[in-house]
């Protein structure tokens, strides 16, 4: 097996810092770099990994969940060898993927149930207990004996979680979870999400800025295969402080506007144009000071990033 | 629009990789079946490869089994919209339903006629292939390719097409459309079994939907010459017939219009209800901790869950209920047929050994189709599902993923072969059968089978791990299949090849031997298999995919890892198993034994011929005395043969040499003759001797000949094990274990198309006819004449020993019983010796025994058959002569071979011809009494005169034994049920001369294996001859034969002594009638074309018939030349069809013989009642060319 580079592993305090990811890169036979040198250190508790599509969260995810070997690169968790003991961090890992899919004619129950055996609960009765309490948590009780081809993505996400949840795992990794579920339902997993995520290490991968805002307490920017951005979201945004500025023009001028100035963003708001951009002091021109959203300081890396690539 | 919508979809489908690879699939198989000589679909031999026949039947078979195919492409056709979540798109177009539905139809369509072309043009290629033999191609006919293609191929691709594409408008499922494909074909099969009786055939061939009952009916006596060259014209019954399938198609495509759901979709999808979002639950625990769970030990329930899982997966397919169905369906309606009707219309008890050979040859095809589908399956399930992410990053170990798969395959082809042992269980008790034997279903099937499927679940999902998708795992099993179904027909047969195949390890069957040791190579074999199995669990294991990283090169390298533990330990025991059980396999079936395939047995053969043939003409001492000791230990398989031959110079010249032949295996430990040494320099693998006198031996001298032989196999052999020696049932002949003097040439190569093979360009034929003396001087049967015998025969104190003569006496003694046999008359120098546990029951009748030794699992039938013995013994006496031996005995073998055959005074009969018959019916007719007389009529016709070596000698004992034999039945049962038996034997000659590859020759020329001239054409001819000239003339000069030939040695009879008596006996206007059937092969068409019938003032009936007939002869490949007509014939007016069930004397309004000439002739006639049927040669008393137009309805 390929295991990457054992020999730079310096070892941290396991208090602080659970799970450690060590210039990980991973080629697609294509020649596609999808994930380019990532280091990453990921303590206990919500961590948001944020990227746009393509930026290479699934690779990583899946590289973590032991679903792909990387080319190389270093992956730890507590004393887990994760790349040389995959079967030991299954043991612990709880996952749910970007897209899944179900068996045809499953209800949520069985499938539930043979998930439970799969992560070693040999015992009916002792399965049965965890199953029905797990479909209470994620409120699927009274859908239990439905089939999960019949389940709205609401639904199968709160599935996803239910099965992620089975056997106590101390990693979680949760790819794109809310993608395509209306706010209610987003919501409601969100806070599923923020009920489990206290105790272990919770990696919440998505595009979706709001998602990490409301959850994480510490986060990280991809893009490009890269990790471009690390911290927690409130230093992230303190060091935009009286940087951005906004101003609502017409759709014509946008064009225009974003030669002169650091655009970061433009959203539509009633017909009009909001435009953000960056500068250190008022760019002048009617623009209006405003204080940085986390969103801001992910549209502010992506654009720095773009640059430089 | 319609047409813009048909070259869109037929441009889409032809991008499509479906289309290339059914093509390719399609053509790859039209090819092998048409460029493989030894393949052969429907046609029967002589046949070119590309004959207009063989183009027919290719297209007629393929346009069937196209059916899946053709359904894929235009049911795909509007599926795919559904399917891929376009169709809403569509359906808000102002593209009408018409020209949407019909559009892609007709696109469709258009992709299924070029993908059938492919058919055609690979068997236009096939049969031009370069490796043909020369004799197998005729003229190259591109009209018959274009006929295929247009008339037996196209009506039926449109008809599946259109009908399967309604289907799916309607279920708007793939699945479901394939699930009607599949119940489709099931009734079909089903329906064509049940309306296989010849009576039904003009209904079937108008309305059987693919054409093949049409196409089998307007050509069924069609000669050889014929299927060569000719199409049947597109008219009558073969029009109808295909217009009818056009229009049914047809009208299924109106229907899909109204039928059609499609428009529906887009609104279903946008309005099914969103599913309620939950209430709040009342009592929500606020955090769930859930316990880790055990680190370890979770594997076994692991294991029994993903079994469980991937069970019910399967249970819950429609697939799997598809083909259990499918299977299931075939398997019922081949053990009903073979039960209710073996080949001449008698049931048979269903008993359990004949039921599981017919449940392996239709059934277990089936739960290989099911072990392929679902292995790939299973396989690729969590990837197809995309639940594979999920599923792998548990914490499972790997090979709860694989071993789960190969259970679970494997349990279910458990399931299936358990539904085949009720559907057997189910069919006994349906037919009254109640002697149910558990034990042989497991040990002889469902044990050995189950291991089989195991076996076989092993190789389909090794083949899915190795595969990058399951099209690529299906399409390698298939290779796998057809390498396994053709490999040994081209001389790949060793069974170390064959892994886990059935077919090569089946074990033969029997009542009496059970499995005898037949068992031991095919569980030898079976070892060989469980320990490559157990390394491609291992290699599954492995190589097993787990995770996003589906590339070889990571698998590979990570197999060592994988293989390290307890998978590095089973491949390794594996492996050592395989090495180990193959040497033993190798050991017995190419050390011990001599390793042999079908073709290099042919080879064999055709050396024999070279070498030896030439020595058929040197003249020979006859045996004239022979002493034997037969030794049996038929535990050990054993028999040992100490023999004294007396041999005479009959000859009239000086002898310088003896040629002693021996059977290829035998062994021969000594071997001398008086005054003689071995000339050395013949190949010893012809165990071919010739010996020079040291002094000549003169004319009427006598000297001996002196030999043991053993009869042994050790272990067992590849194929062709010894079944003569065995446990219980041996039974050899004395050509298996005694020498023959003189070569002969009635064991050589004679199949036409082996001997091309083998090179030997020329058909082998008897001696022409000859009435030369000269030429007279040997017997047709392996060159014997007549003997006296004298022999022991030693054998297990449980076993009663059999051979020729009477038994002088009979001791017991030391666990080995010893009798001894002596006749008091000569005898043919080819007998019979046979032992067995037999129960026996003896009836004397007119100083006769007449004895019947058999087993006692089959009591049914022994005392029809004394009664036969009975009857027979009455009629010969009276008619012929008297019967030469005080006893008659028929002796059961084992079904090791079916048949049974008739030596001095003993019938050796197959425990698997007779034996188990059910008369409970009366209606059905009766083969044992029947096969009974005949054997007995050999006792006169071939044990008291036989032919000389000559074409023609078989015409003086087979056909004169059927003649007899129907005498007898006649005697027993009436006319009526020979009417049925004629017509069997009608439709079988001419049917047989239509396939034969060697010339037909005329009855009186008949060679040996013209089965179908002595035995169908002899019954015929005899029976006409009897009632023309009466049948006590024809037995005043069978009479006459005997007195002039019986038990006398050289010159032998030939037929011209048969014809001659028999024109001594007929009248002169009878004497054409004897050339006619005698000495050409002639051939009647008489039909009846119109009748009526007016009531008289008298209260009678004018009755009128038109009758047309013609006459040819035919040469011996079936071209045909008129020849003028003018015969009486039988002409008869009935209240019932003749040979109807309900038909009867009473039935009879008039029959008288009318003169009938070629042409068209009105008959009046005046009868007492208004008749319902009418009709010239009622009763098919002549070789008519078609036998179902000599009857019509009167009106």
């Amino acid at each position: 097996m390929h295991c990457g580079s054992v020999g730079k592993f310096t070892p941290k305090a396991v208090t602080d810092a659970m799970l450690i990811i060590e210039n990980l890169t991973h080629v697609y036979p294509g020649g596609v770099k999808a994930l380019d040198e990532v280091s990453l250190t990921v303590p206990r508790g919500m961590f948001g990994l944020l990227g746009p599509n393509g930026a290479g969260k699934s690779t990583l995810m899946r590289t973590i969940a032991t679903l792909q070997a990387p080319t190389s690169g270093f992956i730890r968790f507590d004393d887990i060898d994760v790349l040389k003991n995959p079967e030991a961090l299954r043991r612990t890992l709880g996952y749910l993927p970007q897209d899944f899919g179900v068996y045809p004619r499953v209800t949520a129950q069985d499938m539930l149930d043979h998930m439970a055996v799969l992560k070693g609960f040999a015992k009916a009765g002792e399965r049965r207990e965890l199953v029905e309490g797990l479909l209470q948590q994620v409120n699927l009780w009274q859908h239990r004996k439905k089939a999960l081809a019949g389940f709205s993505g609401g639904m199968r996400q709160r599935f996803g979680i239910a099965q992620a949840l089975i056997g106590a795992p101390s990693l979680i990794i949760v790819d794109e979870p809310t993608a395509g579920l209306d706010p209610e339902e987003r919501q409601r997993f969100l806070n599923l999400l923020s009920e489990i995520g206290e105790n272990m290490v919770v990696i919440l991968s998505t595009h979706i800025v709001a998602d990490v805002a409301d959850l994480c307490p510490r986060m990280a920017i991809i893009a490009g295969g890269k990790i471009v951005r690390e911290g927690a979201p409130q230093a992230l945004m303190t060091s935009l402080d009286g940087r951005v500025w906004v101003k609502t023009v017409d759709k014509a001028d946008v064009a225009q506007l974003s030669k002169r100035h650091e655009v970061i963003s433009t959203r539509l708001f009633a017909g009009r144009t909001m435009v953000h951009v960056l500068a250190d002091k008022d760019p002048g021109e009617g623009f209006a000071p405003i204080a940085g959203g986390l969103e801001d300081v992910y549209f502010s890396t992506l654009a720095a990033q773009a640059v430089a690539a | 629009m319609l047409l813009q919508v048909a070259g869109f979809e037929f441009r889409y489908q032809l991008r499509q990789p479906l289309f290339w690879i059914v093509s390719a699939i399609l053509f790859a198989l039209a090819m092998v079946i048409t460029g493989v000589g030894s393949i052969t679909i429907g046609s029967a031999g002589g046949v070119h490869r590309n004959s207009p026949d063989l183009v027919n039947q290719l297209h007629l078979v393929f346009s069937i089994f196209f059916m899946f195919a053709g359904t894929a492409f235009v049911a795909g056709s509007v599926l795919k919209d559904d399917e891929t979540g376009f169709a809403p798109i569509l359906r808000t177009t102002r593209l009408t339903k018409f020209d949407y539905l019909y559009g892609r139809f007709v696109g469709a369509f258009a992709v299924v006629c070029v993908c059938f072309l492919g058919v055609t043009i690979a068997s236009l290629l096939g049969g031009m292939a370069f490796w043909l033999d020369p004799d197998l191609k005729g003229p190259f006919l591109p009209g018959a390719y274009v006929y295929g293609y247009l008339v037996m191929g196209l009506p039926n691709v449109f008809f599946t097409s259109a009908a399967f594409f309604t289907l799916s408008t309607v279920t708007r499922s793939m699945g479901w459309t394939f699930v009607g494909v599949i119940a489709f074909l099931v009734l079909y099969a089903i329906t064509s079994i049940a309306v296989s009786q010849p009576d039904l055939a003009p209904i079937v061939a108008r309305w059987e939907p693919f054409g093949s009952g049409a196409y089998d009916f307007v050509t069924r006596y069609w000669t050889v010459a014929e299927r060569n060259s000719l199409d049947p014209p597109v008219i009558g019954v073969l029009l109808f017939n295909r217009i009818f399938v056009f229009l049914l198609g047809a009208g299924f495509l109106a229907l899909a219009y109204p039928l059609s759901r499609l428009q529906a979709v887009g609104l279903k999808s946008n309005l099914a209800p969103r599913a309620p979002l939950p209430a709040e639950q009342p009592a929500r625990p606020a955090i769930l901790r859930p316990s880790a769970p055990p680190a370890h030990g979770a594997g076994a329930a692991q294991m029994m869950e993903r079994t469980r899982f991937d069970m019910a997966h399967v249970f819950k397919s429609v697939a799997f209920w598809a083909i259990l169905t499918l299977g299931m369906a075939n398997a019922i309606a081949i053990l009903w047929q073979i039960t209710s009707d073996d080949r001449y219309g008698a049931a048979v008890w269903p008993v359990t050994r004949i039921l599981i050979p017919a449940l392996e040859g239709g059934f277990v095809i089936f739960p290989m189709i099911i072990a392929g589908y679902f292995a790939g399956d299973l396989v690729w399930r969590d990837r197809d599902r995309r639940m594979h992410e999920i599923i792998d990053a548990t914490p499972a170990p790997d090979w709860t993923f694989v071993l789960p798969k190969i259970a679970a395959v494997t349990l279910v082809l458990w399931a299936t072969l358990l539904a085949s042992v009720a559907a057997a269980v189910g069919l006994q008790i349906s037919k009254g059968y109640t002697d149910f034997e558990p034990w042989k279903y497991l040990v002889w099937y469902f044990v050995p089978h189950a291991v089989d499927f195991a076996a076989l679940a092993i190789l389909a999902v090794f083949f899915q791990v190795l595969s990058p998708n399951k099209f690529v795992g299906w399409g390698v099993l298939l290779v796998w299949f057809v390498g396994v179904l053709t490999l040994p027909r081209v001389g790949w047969e060793h069974g170390l090849l064959f892994y886990g195949s059935p077919f090569q390890s089946r074990m033969p069957l029997s009542d009496m031997n059970g499995l005898g040791s037949f068992w031991i190579g095919p569980w030898c074999l079976r070892l060989y298999d469980a320990g490559l199995g157990l390394l491609l669990v291992a290699l599954s294991y492995g190589l097993w995919r787990r995770g996003t990283e589906i590339r070889y090169a990571p698998r590979f390298q990570r197999l060592p890892i994988r293989l390290r533990g307890p998978a590095g330990v089973m491949a390794g025991v594996g492996l050592v198993t395989a090495l180990g059980a193959g040497a033993f396999v190798l050991v017995n079936t190419n050390v011990w034994n001599s390793y042999r395939t079908r073709a290099n047995n042919e080879a064999f053969l055709a050396d024999y011929e070279r070498a030896l043939a030439g020595y058929q003409a040197v003249p020979q001492p006859s045996v004239t005395a022979v002493r034997l000791t037969v030794n049996i230990d038929p535990h050990r398989r054993w028999l040992e043969t100490k023999g004294v031959y007396v041999l005479e110079n009959r000859t009239g010249h000086t002898l310088y040499e003896a040629h002693v032949r021996f059977a290829r295996d035998l062994v021969v430990c000594a071997l001398s003759v008086q005054d003689a040494r071995v000339k050395t320099a013949i190949d010893p693998r012809f165990n071919y001797r010739i010996f020079t006198f040291d002094s000549p031996m003169l004319p009427g001298e006598k000297r001996t000949l002196s030999f043991t032989t053993e009869v042994a196999q050790r272990g067992f052999r590849n194929r062709d094990n010894l079944t003569s020696v065995v446990d219980n049932g041996t039974f050899v002949n004395s050509e298996e274990i005694a020498p023959v003097i003189g070569m002969s040439g009635d064991m050589l190569l004679r199949d036409h198309a082996a001997r091309w093979r083998q090179g030997l360009k020329y058909d082998l034929h008897p001696p022409a006819l000859n009435e030369n003396p000269a030429a007279r001087q040997t017997s047709y049967i392996g060159h014997v004449g007549w003997t006296t015998a004298d022999i022991t025969v030693t054998t297990d104190a449980d076993q009663t020993p059999i051979a020729p003569g009477y038994k002088v006496s009979d001791v017991t003694q030391g666990g080995r019983r010893t009798a001894h046999f002596v006749t008091e008359g000569p005898i043919l120098q080819f007998f019979s010796v046979q032992s067995a546990r037999y129960l026996v029951k003896t009836q004397r009748y007119k100083g006769v025994d007449l004895s019947v030794y058999y087993d006692p699992h089959h009591p049914y039938n022994v005392e029809r058959m004394q009664t036969a013995l009975k009857a027979s013994l009455d009629y010969y006496q009276a008619n012929f002569s008297p019967y030469q031996f005080r006893q008659a005995r028929v002796v059961e073998f084992p079904d090791y071979a079916r048949f049974a055959q008739s030596f001095a005074g003993t019938f050796p009969w197959s425990e698997g011809l007779g034996f188990i018959a059910d008369y409970r019916d009366p209606e059905k007719i009766d083969m044992v009494t029947y096969i009974a007389a005949h054997e007995f009529a050999h006792q006169w016709w071939a044990h008291q005169i036989v032919g000389a070596d000559q074409q023609g000698a078989t015409s003086l004992s087979e056909t004169l034994a059927q003649y007899s034999a129907l005498r007898v039945m006649r005697n027993l049962y009436g006319p009526d049920k020979i009417r049925k038996f004629l017509k069997f034997e009608l439709d079988s000659y001419l049917r047989a001369r239509g396939g034969a590859a060697v010339e037909e020759q005329p009855l009186y020329e008949v060679e040996s294996d013209q089965g179908y001239v002595h035995y169908r054409k002899g019954s015929l001819v005899m029976y006409r001859l009897a009632d023309e000239i009466g049948e006590d003339k024809v037995n005043a000069a069978l009479r006459s034969l005997l007195a002039k030939y019986a038990f006398k040695g050289a010159p032998y009879p030939t037929s011209f002594d048969l014809i001659a008596a028999l024109r001594a006996q007929a009248p002169a206007d009878k004497q054409q009638l004897i050339t006619d059937l005698f000495e050409m092969r002639t051939l009647y068409d008489v039909k009846t074309t119109a009748t009526s019938s007016r009531r008289r003032p008298d209260g009678r009936y004018d009755v009128t018939l038109t009758v047309s007939a013609a006459k040819v002869y035919a040469d011996g490949k079936g071209k045909e030349l008129r020849t003028p007509m003018a015969e009486d014939l039988w002409v008869g007016l009935f209240d019932a069809k003749p040979g109807s069930g309900k038909f009867g004397p009473k039935d009879v309004i008039a029959l008288e013989k009318r003169p009938i000439h070629t042409g068209v002739q009105t008959l009046s006639f005046v009868a007492s009642r208004a008749p319902t049927w009418g009709g010239a040669d009622p009763y098919n008393e002549l070789i008519d060319r078609n036998s179902d137009d000599n009857l019509m309805a009167v009106k």
